[in-house]
């Protein structure tokens, strides 16, 4: 791989690669680190770019692996990071009262998802969040299409059944 | 109506069996106020204000791009014949084992040859006697298979009989 071909496939998504990074760990500066070892990794792999049907894709696997191999090395709990959570969220409130509550909620929100397995979480991410499609999804976790709509469903199921027994309900 | 509508994105959604249009579509209904809202849509409002926001989340920017290229470690090659080593260990390996085989095999001839060349009894009345000794044996077998065909013979010469007769 050229330098030039790094350049217009890699590095342009960095900020993806960063962000989901970051919603794996919930912390920035792991993210950050996350994302240069995966430039790192790519670039050092050149020779497999010729096999690779899906670029993102694979750089996304290697930010998942990278992450999980840090999560069991650091003992993360992604819980902890909830501070977080609600702060965009109170930026828009006008009422104070508001906005605290709101935060909250977002918190509650947060903390059941943060509480699911990786797997179900990673998947909620992905398609949720970042607005991957199921092919996607499967490229990047290395499963099979059906297998990703089972697991997103379980994972919404799961999360459905855990805020109503939080009683999370929208703040008007 | 419009609730109708988002009740059947939202099953959809629960049973992961939305697009990503449906999706859309729902995000962007929660992102904004309802009043009354019935309370099974407001089940969903949080969740999906939630993935709004992470969605929009803005986090603070990646050193440049410029000091990436310069962090990014030269790539070296190896080249085929960098691997010199292991084809010399592999080479010699093979020499090895064929020169220790050829040299077995002409050992276990030279073996056979000085066996064949030996004699048996450094006596030569021994010998003698040895010989003798094997050939009546040879000779005593011999002749129980002949007189095993001399019944046969007798046996022949009557059934020629009776056919003449």
């Amino acid at each position: 791989m050229s330098l030039s071909r790094f350049l217009s496939q890699v590095v342009p998504i960095r900020q993806k690669l960063y962000r989901f990074a970051y919603h794996l760990l919930g912390n920035e500066e792991d993210a950050r680190d996350i994302t240069q070892d995966v430039m790192m990794k790519v670039w050092q792999q050149q020779e497999r770019m010729a096999e690779l049907e899906n670029m993102e894709a694979w750089c996304m696997r290697i930010v998942r692996n990278l992450s999980l191999d840090k999560m069991k090395a650091r003992k993360y709990r992604r819980s902890e990071d909830l501070d977080k959570a609600g702060e965009v969220a109170a930026v828009h409130q006008q009422s104070p009262h508001m906005a605290v509550e709101r935060q909250d909620v977002m918190n509650r929100v947060h903390t059941t998802i943060a509480e699911l397995p990786e797997k179900y979480r990673t998947i909620i991410q992905l398609r949720d969040i970042d607005g991957h499609t199921y092919q996607e999804i499967g490229e990047i976790l290395s499963i099979e299409l059906s297998e990703v709509k089972v697991n997103l469903h379980r994972a919404r199921k799961a999360v459905r059944e855990k805020l109503q027994k939080l009683n999370v309900y929208g703040v008007q | 109506m419009e609730y109708n509508k988002i009740r059947e994105l939202l099953e959809r959604y629960w049973e992961g069996e939305s697009s990503l249009e449906d999706e859309e579509m729902l995000r962007s209904f929660f992102a904004s106020e309802h009043a009354d809202l019935p309370l099974d849509l407001q089940e969903a409002q949080p969740l999906f204000q939630y993935f709004t926001e992470e969605a929009n989340l803005e986090l603070p920017a990646l050193p440049a791009m410029e000091t990436v290229i310069a962090q990014l470690p030269p790539v070296i090659k190896q080249q085929p014949w960098e691997h010199w080593m292991k084809y010399a260990a592999i080479f010699l390996i093979a020499v090895g084992l064929g020169y220790a085989g050829r040299q077995f095999q002409a050992k276990q001839q030279r073996i056979d040859v000085v066996m064949a060349q030996q004699d048996t009894y450094d006596d030569p009345q021994k010998a003698f006697a040895a010989t003798q000794k094997a050939l009546r044996l040879l000779a005593k077998n011999l002749n129980k298979g002949t007189s095993q065909v001399q019944k046969l013979s007798y046996f022949n010469e009557a059934t020629e009989k009776i056919k003449a007769d």
